[in-house]
């Protein structure tokens, strides 16, 4: 019989196309977009020369910068933040036997669906100050008197982007949890139950502890697509009214293709891509943390 | 009252907030693109309207060029959705049945590639397809939504593969089967649900991307859905709301059946350790 491991090259050629393609569509950009930060770029394109670190020192100079920086701070925080307070909960339920729980979880998942765009769009016609629904529905309820121009002001129209936010991200978080708490021992449950253990204390002592991986997973995923995530606030406001709502990847968009600040545009795109770079690195490190821990507890197991 | 009913209860009501929130959008949607127009800016605004009008959708699909758009999506999504999986089957058969080195090195760097969103890299991108002259050109975004999806696919085949005993496989070869044969015998057809699955999930991913179809594409015939809707909407001095929601609709609600069918098949992914 032959041995399998006498070719060490057949995996290789197995996984060449994909690694390949990767590398050109992925790879490729980061090596150009780190070599067009240090040029100088015309309107149309093209490079004026080398001039070293000068992009990086215009987008730091820039209050827009700083700003938009802050608002991604906060846009990022708070939409994590709300999306794991309401989807731990909503998992533990979901998970529950419970009557038309197959209903509620096609409707929890549903935003998850429809592309972002889509959704985007929705909203910014249902909080339509003149003609929209979502006025029309706090008058009939008598909880506001006067439409309300939900958009218009950079303040108000953040937040609403950032409940928004919550809303899409809740699916795919409650699918992490869903997942966690699906593997979760059910006998330590049984036993502390037996021990008289009331449901808080059970939740407090023995899911939460047992989730922790799934909720560092959960954050740091979220972090890095929220972080990056453009269309509903580009297609909710466009970063206005008066930039007030502008956060890195809709300002570095306008730079790159409405203002045609390409050199500069590159040197955001190379600080964001080492922020994400430092936050995958944290993921990646968990991710093994995990499998190196399950792995032992399979050695264990086998003892 | 049992007490599974006194729970229900009690977790439709917890949930009922949420589910609202989430329906609501829909609802607006359905009854904008049902409204005639006169009754889109009525003050103060209401719910109801007087009659339905269906022709709203023909209306739609004519003016806005919607069919050429859908045919743009289709094509982009089938397409992309088929590369990524021929592509994906080797290297996740690899991940699953063999050992070799660098094999964890690879993984790491699929997990980067996953992490890398296409908004940070999109002038990098731009740029490398002037190169390419592939601006304005749907297969620019073909190539491009393979190369994002990839380390999702391969991810989702590869957990299902580690479900599919060894033993088959073994078996085939101590009857003389060569590796190849048993593969394309024996594995491939077992793995035909798990390849199904993911396709779909890839299709809707490409189905539903944004910021890449915007930057790549410049011209209107070339449009996939979620840009031709968008451009409906943005920087316009008037929007037909009826046409864009009547296109919404058109857009969301297949994809939408097909993913709440399909929805319990992510779970179980994540749960067999697509995660971990």
């Amino acid at each position: 019989m032959k041995s399998r491991t006498r070719i060490p090259t057949t995996p290789l050629l197995m996984i060449l196309p994909s690694f390949l393609l990767a590398m050109s569509i992925i790879g490729y950009p980061i090596l150009d977009l780190a070599w067009t930060s240090m040029q100088e770029v015309s309107r149309f394109g093209k490079m004026m020369g080398f001039i070293g670190l000068a992009n990086f020192a215009e987008v730091f100079r820039d209050p827009l910068f700083y700003s938009s920086l802050v608002r991604t701070l906060i846009w990022t925080v708070a939409v994590v933040g709300g999306t794991l307070i309401m989807s731990l909960p909503i998992a533990i339920m979901l998970n529950d036997d419970f009557h038309g729980r197959g209903l509620a979880r096609v409707i929890v998942m549903l935003p998850w669906a429809i592309s972002l765009t889509m959704t985007a769009v929705l909203w910014r016609w249902s909080l339509n100050g003149r003609a929209g629904l979502i006025n029309a529905t706090l008058m009939d309820f008598h909880i506001i008197t006067e439409p309300i121009e939900w958009l218009a002001t950079a303040p108000l129209a953040f937040t609403v982007e950032i409940l928004v936010g919550i809303l899409v991200s809740i699916p795919f978080t409650t699918t992490i949890f869903l997942g966690g708490l699906s593997s979760l021992p059910q006998d330590s449950y049984e036993a502390a139950v037996v021990d008289g253990a009331k449901p808080w204390e059970l939740f407090r002592y023995i899911t939460l502890p047992l989730m922790k991986p799934f909720i560092n997973i959960a954050i740091v995923l979220n972090v890095i697509y929220v972080f990056n995530s453009l269309p509903i606030i580009w297609v909710m406001t466009e970063g206005g009214p008066a930039n007030g709502t502008d956060i890195l990847v809709t300002y570095l968009y306008k730079l790159a293709f409405r203002f045609g600040q390409l050199g500069k545009a590159s040197a955001i795109s190379l600080i964001m891509f080492f922020v994400l770079f430092v936050f995958t690195i944290a993921y990646v490190l968990m991710v093994m943390r995990q499998e190196h821990d399950s792995t032992a507890e399979e050695v264990k197991n086998d003892a | 009252m049992t007490p599974k009913l006194k729970k229900s209860l009690l977790y439709w009501l917890l949930l009922s907030p949420l589910c609202v929130v989430i329906l609501l959008p829909f609802g607006v949607m359905f009854v904008t693109a049902l409204r005639p127009r006169d009754e889109l800016f009525v003050y103060p605004p209401t719910w109801t309207f007087s009659e339905f009008r269906w022709e709203n959708f023909v209306e739609m699909w004519v003016k806005t060029n919607f069919g050429g758009a859908l045919l743009n999506s289709l094509y982009v999504s089938v397409t992309s959705t088929i590369i990524a999986i021929v592509l994906s089957i080797p290297a996740a058969y690899a991940l699953s049945r063999y050992r070799f080195s660098g094999k964890g090195l690879y993984r790491n760097f699929l997990l980067m590639t996953q992490m890398m969103s296409p908004i940070v890299l999109v002038l990098g991108l731009f740029r490398l397809m002037v190169h390419l002259n592939l601006v304005n050109s749907l297969n620019s975004l073909v190539v491009t939504y393979v190369a994002f999806n990839m380390a999702f696919t391969i991810w989702m085949l590869q957990s299902y593969f580690n479900t599919i005993p060894r033993e088959l496989e073994e078996a085939s070869w101590i009857d003389g089967a060569t590796s190849f044969t048993s593969l394309v015998k024996i594995f491939l057809p077992l793995a035909v649900p798990a390849m199904v699955v993911t396709a779909i999930f890839t299709f809707i991913n490409s189905w539903n991307e944004f910021v890449l179809a915007l930057t790549l594409i410049r011209s209107q015939n070339d449009y996939t859905l979620p840009v031709q809707i968008f451009s409906q909407v943005a920087g316009r001095y008037q929007v037909e709301w009826h046409h864009v929601m009547a296109a919404t609709v058109l857009a969301t609600v297949p994809v939408a059946i097909v993913f709440s069918w399909l929805q319990r098949y992510l779970i179980r992914g994540m749960a067999l350790g697509a995660v971990k």
